[in-house]
């Protein structure tokens, strides 16, 4: 599209609008937690530029993983499958242990390494889709069987959430559950386990929240934030203000005034507040279009894939980004109680973004539609999809 | 790899993975534009509301209050100031322990712990701890440490002159607003432009930006100036107390005014209030009531009753009247003097206070020329002090030949002080009437004059031979044989009347045995300086205003000579004066008390209707305000209602007589 560089550069086997998607997402992420950060950044750490830029060094590592994956393929993902999902359970038992694990607002979910701190968690994501992708296509039918296609995936899901909530981190055990169900579903998994699964996972949420004041606190004050918008209700009631006070056309980009303390992690996970305060629905509208782009080339290039462990793998990657998108910002506008989970490409944190943008890679890899990294051909695939 | 192969042969449920994963993909859009559709919602249809809110807590309009402009006396002694004080005030929100902060700072400030804890757990981000602070608390404040805490300078009023004209001057609320007095009305001029300014502000209370520099010119309220003088204002308020006290009196007021220009040089009420601190004295207490409230003056009025018999030529300084021997029958009722007299010169008949005599000279000048005359000396008549609630005074005519007779010594109509020291101004001015004011220029800070009062003669009421002649006649009041000798100087000559007038009595709807006893003497005669007027409201020991008001007067008079470097008068022979010019026949006195001096005579037996057009006040003192409301209305006037409980106040007073449909002024407290 805009490049204009001969067939030969490598770039061009690769999809170039969700490239652009992408990369559009990076870059309005950075500007808006420098936006976001930049007071907070001035009172903590006496450099209002802080957070920028440990953010713009974790997009430079996003961008090497990006890299790296597009020229490995995603083909070659499948050999990473349990490796993977082993490392990511190891990371997240490291993560429950005090004094490897490093606390933060009352969850230790950080690996703290020098220089900056790993979080296990986005990690496992990406493992755990990769694993299911790799287990589903390998079982192919037998999916539908109880046994096979349902008790272990769902035994592992157990241990990955079990893992996560003594963090604890809702969010993501909640993202890992739900991964399982799509992938279930894509796969062929019988509707009725699915809806047992369901009915099962009730219960278990209920009583996840209930024995948690904290997490029933947050079911309070999404109920209704004005009732509690001076203790638990504070968060979503002041993101509500920031939003609405955007309008149509924003305050403009830095002029937010929410960020002023107001509303807490203004850079992470409700960085989609100070967006809508500051770009209004223009920028809101251009944020939804970006992230239904990624989708809808994400699903696709997974369509186009050919085998079934690209098109689990890629519609995985796709739901795992406009899901945790579509959640994030149902919990900024209130509509969903608060999770924890980030703006994908956006919100400020590292091993979040190394690891979205790897995954990035994955399905630009996808979209190159080839055999292996190295074969351009859209001929291929065009076959096989006819042969199918 | 062998698995990786298999998964790549072709799926027979191909078709159906590509249907669910459309699926799946339409899901997700739908929750994407779920999100785009809730933000439609907030940010086009609730943007307004949701603004709003949020601006309430990020823009802090910072009030800068204007200085208060400081109100002088006539010759620039500060009367009301202001200074900046401290206020404290904190975000309870930014408190980690609103209990154990409110328990600290009570103990500092020494204010009630549970009173303070719970105005700071019902205030969100705002609640003031203290408002104008010592320094002291503010240093013990602040050395407590506690977040959130904040400081604002807020401009106090101080009057320091303490209770010296605080009628006058009046007083200002906690939040600087004129509550009374001068304050009152000049609110606007006083308090100048408050500048707010908008700042933006962190969730920490931080002051980020503060928008717009400060004209330090628009923060100050101009000044006023007031024709009071604050050394006779003293001496008013000293000899008006021990006059109220003397005669255990419940109130007292005392004027003295210039003749020559209507400058009112001292307006004194008794009881005294101190304006520094408000909230010890009731709203009522701080009423200036001289200048306010209507009262039935009684026999000082007689002077102008003559005044204008002898300008309309009813009358000479000659012509004799028969006084009855003290009885004369009116109608249906009788009019009584205390001594019985014969037949009298109108300057004996003001010397004695013949009730009988005046009537007849009313009756002489008839009714018409009668209520001309009062009106011609500014009665019923506003005098435009710029104080709100002014009272105007009511002169109903005189219909019924009776109300003719007690109007004559004044009796059945009500006047303000001021009115009565301004009439008698116009007589010691050669009968022009000078219109009273009381500020003499409100200056804003630029030097702009926004309000200047000069000596303004309101019309003729008297001719220049009618005013002397009258005057003359007064110095025979203080005379051997007048009412007042207790208000004779020894180095100026006097003239002056005494009044010793009935107060209305609300519940038996005539008059009661309450007493207004006053003397209003003009001094020197011959060349008058000023006139003072000295009220005294129910005098227990002795109701004569001769005997009550006079000794009062005569310190003032005597202080006020001396103040204005009067010379005394050459010829202190009031006798003489008025044997040359009283040429009646001893045998006109021939009832005379001769041992004494003749007493103020007292309209007894005058059972008093009021006139129609005019109403009596009740007296709804500790009614419930619907029942108070209920007999107002049911009296054809018009009630206003201030607070709510029983009545602990009303304007006019009860058996003030005011005209139908005249407003009252209903002061509620709900009671303990």
């Amino acid at each position: 599209m805009k490049n204009p560089s001969p067939p030969s550069s490598s770039l061009v086997r690769f999809d170039p609008v969700l490239l652009c998607a992408v990369l559009g997402l990076v870059s309005f992420g950075l500007v808006m937690v420098y936006s976001a950060s930049a007071v907070l950044a001035q009172d903590k750490q006496g450099d209002s530029l802080y957070f920028l830029k440990r953010q713009l060094v974790a997009a430079g590592l996003g961008l090497g993983a990006m890299a790296v994956a597009m020229k490995v393929g995603w083909r070659r993902l499948a050999r990473w499958a349990y490796p993977l999902l082993l490392a990511a359970i190891v990371l997240l038992v490291l993560v429950n242990i005090p004094g490897i694990g490093s606390t933060a607002g009352g969850a230790r979910r950080w690996i703290r390494l020098p220089g900056f701190g790993l979080q296990p968690a986005e990690v496992a994501k990406f493992a755990w889709v990769v694993y299911l992708s790799y287990s589903l296509a390998k079982k192919r039918e037998k999916v539908a069987k109880f046994s096979v296609g349902f008790v272990p995936h769902l035994a592992l899901c157990g241990i990955l959430v079990l893992l996560c909530m003594m963090q604890p981190d809702f969010g993501s055990s909640v993202l890992l559950v739900f991964m399982l169900f799509v992938l279930l579903f894509a796969a062929g998994a019988k509707l009725s386990y699915l809806v047992g699964m369901v009915l099962l996972a009730l219960p278990m949420a209920y009583v996840a929240i209930a024995s948690s004041p904290y997490r029933m606190k947050r079911i309070l004050a999404f109920m209704d934030p004005w009732a509690h918008r001076h203790d638990v209700g504070y968060q979503v009631a002041e993101s509500l203000m920031s939003i609405g006070s955007g309008g149509v056309v924003g305050l403009g980009l830095g002029d937010g005034r929410q960020k002023l303390f107001f509303l807490p992690e203004a850079h992470t996970d409700f960085i989609f507040s100070i967006i809508a305060e500051e770009t209004g629905l223009i920028g809101v509208g251009l944020l939804v279009v970006l992230y239904g782009v990624v989708l809808w080339r994400g699903v696709r290039a997974s369509l186009a894939a050919g085998e079934t462990f690209g098109t689990y793998l890629g519609l995985g990657i796709s739901s795992i980004i406009a899901f945790q998108a579509a959640v994030n910002m149902c919990v900024a506008m209130g509509l969903l109680p608060t999770k924890g989970l980030t703006l994908p490409f956006v919100s400020y944190g590292g091993s979040s973004l190394v690891v979205l943008m790897g995954a990035a890679g994955v399905l630009l890899s996808l979209s190159a539609n080839t055999q292996g990294a190295a074969r351009p051909s859209r001929v291929g695939t065009d076959m096989r999809e006819v042969a199918a | 790899m062998r698995d990786f192969k298999a998964a790549r042969a072709p799926e027979p449920n191909a078709k159906w993975l590509k249907l669910r994963v459309r699926l799946l993909f339409g899901l997700f859009l739908m929750l994407l534009g779920v999100a785009f559709g809730r933000a439609v919602q907030l940010q086009v249809f609730e943007q307004e509301k949701l603004r709003g809110m949020a601006q309430d807590q990020y823009v802090r309009h910072i009030e800068i209050p204007a200085r208060r402009g400081d109100i002088f006396d006539r010759r620039g002694t500060p009367l009301a100031q202001s200074v900046e004080v401290d206020s404290i005030w904190v975000d309870p929100s930014m408190l980690p322990d609103v209990k154990a902060a409110s328990r600290a700072l009570a103990k500092a400030l020494k204010l009630d712990p549970d009173e303070l804890g719970a105005r700071l757990a019902r205030a969100r981000r705002f609640a003031w701890v203290k408002r104008q602070a010592k320094p002291a608390e503010v240093a013990a404040v602040k050395a407590l440490a506690l977040p959130g805490m904040g400081f604002s300078k807020e401009p106090k009023r101080f009057y320091p002159q303490r209770e010296l004209g605080a009628h006058v001057v009046g007083t200002v609320g906690m939040d600087g607003r004129g509550l009374e007095g001068l304050e009152l009305a000049f609110q606007d001029e006083l308090s100048g432009q408050n500048s707010s300014t908008s700042g933006f502000r962190d969730a920490k209370g931080r002051k980020l930006l503060v928008q717009g520099a400060l004209d330090p010119l628009q923060r100050q309220g101009a000044a006023v100036t007031l024709t009071l003088d604050r050394h006779l204002q003293y001496v008013a308020e000293k000899a008006l107390s021990r006059a109220v006290e003397d005669a255990k009196a419940v109130a007292g007021m005392a004027v003295v005014l210039d003749p020559r220009t209507g400058e009112l040089l001292a307006v004194a009420n008794h009881p005294r209030f101190n304006p520094n601190t408000p909230e010890s004295s009731s709203r009522s207490g701080m009423r200036n009531r001289a200048a306010l409230d209507t009262f039935e003056p009684g026999s000082t009025l007689k002077a102008f009753v003559v005044a204008a018999a002898m300008e309309e030529k009813a009358i000479t300084a000659d012509s004799l009247f028969f006084c009855e021997n003290g009885a004369w029958r009116v109608g249906r009722h009788t009019i009584n003097d205390t001594h019985s007299y014969g037949w009298l010169t109108p300057q004996v008949i003001l010397q004695k206070s013949s009730n009988i005599c005046m009537a007849k000279i009313a009756q002489a000048m008839g009714r018409e020329k009668f209520v001309k005359g009062y009106q011609a000396f500014g009665f019923a008549e506003r005098t435009g002090l710029s104080l709100p609630g002014e009272g105007r005074g009511v002169l109903p005519f005189p219909k019924a030949e009776v109300s003719l007779a007690t109007q004559s010594f004044g009796q059945g109509m009500t006047a303000t002080a001021v009115q009565i020291a301004a009439a008698y101004g116009a007589l010691a001015n050669d009968g022009v009437l000078m219109r009273p004011y009381l500020v003499s220029k409100v200056v804003d800070p630029d030097g702009v004059v926004l309000l200047e009062n000069r000596p303004t003669e309101l019309r003729r009421a008297v001719s220049a031979k009618v005013a002397r002649q009258v005057v003359g006649m007064l110095e025979s009041v203080v005379a051997k044989g007048g009412t007042a000798l207790k208000a004779a100087m020894e180095d100026y000559r006097v003239a002056g009347k005494t009044g010793t007038a009935q107060k209305a009595d609300p519940v038996a709807r005539g008059y009661s045995d309450k007493r207004i006893a006053s003397f209003v003497g003009v001094v020197p005669a011959e060349s008058p300086r000023a006139v003072i007027l000295v009220v005294v409201d129910e005098p227990k020991t002795d109701v004569y205003g001769g005997t009550v008001a006079a000794p009062a007067f005569k310190e003032i008079a005597t202080a006020a000579m001396a103040h204005l470097a009067v010379p005394p008068s050459r010829t202190v022979a009031p006798e003489v004066a008025v044997a040359a010019e009283s040429p009646a026949p001893a045998a006109a006195k021939p009832g005379a008390n001769a041992s004494g001096a003749a007493r103020t005579a007292l309209a007894d037996a005058v059972t008093e209707t009021p006139e129609p057009g005019t109403v009596r006040v009740p007296d709804l003192q500790g009614e419930v305000g619907r029942e108070a409301v209920v007999k107002l209305l049911a009296a054809a006037l018009e009630p206003q209602v201030l607070g709510s409980g029983r009545v602990v106040s009303q304007t006019p007073a009860a058996g003030s007589l005011v005209e139908k449909g005249a407003r009252v002024t209903l002061e509620l407290a709900a009671r303990q």
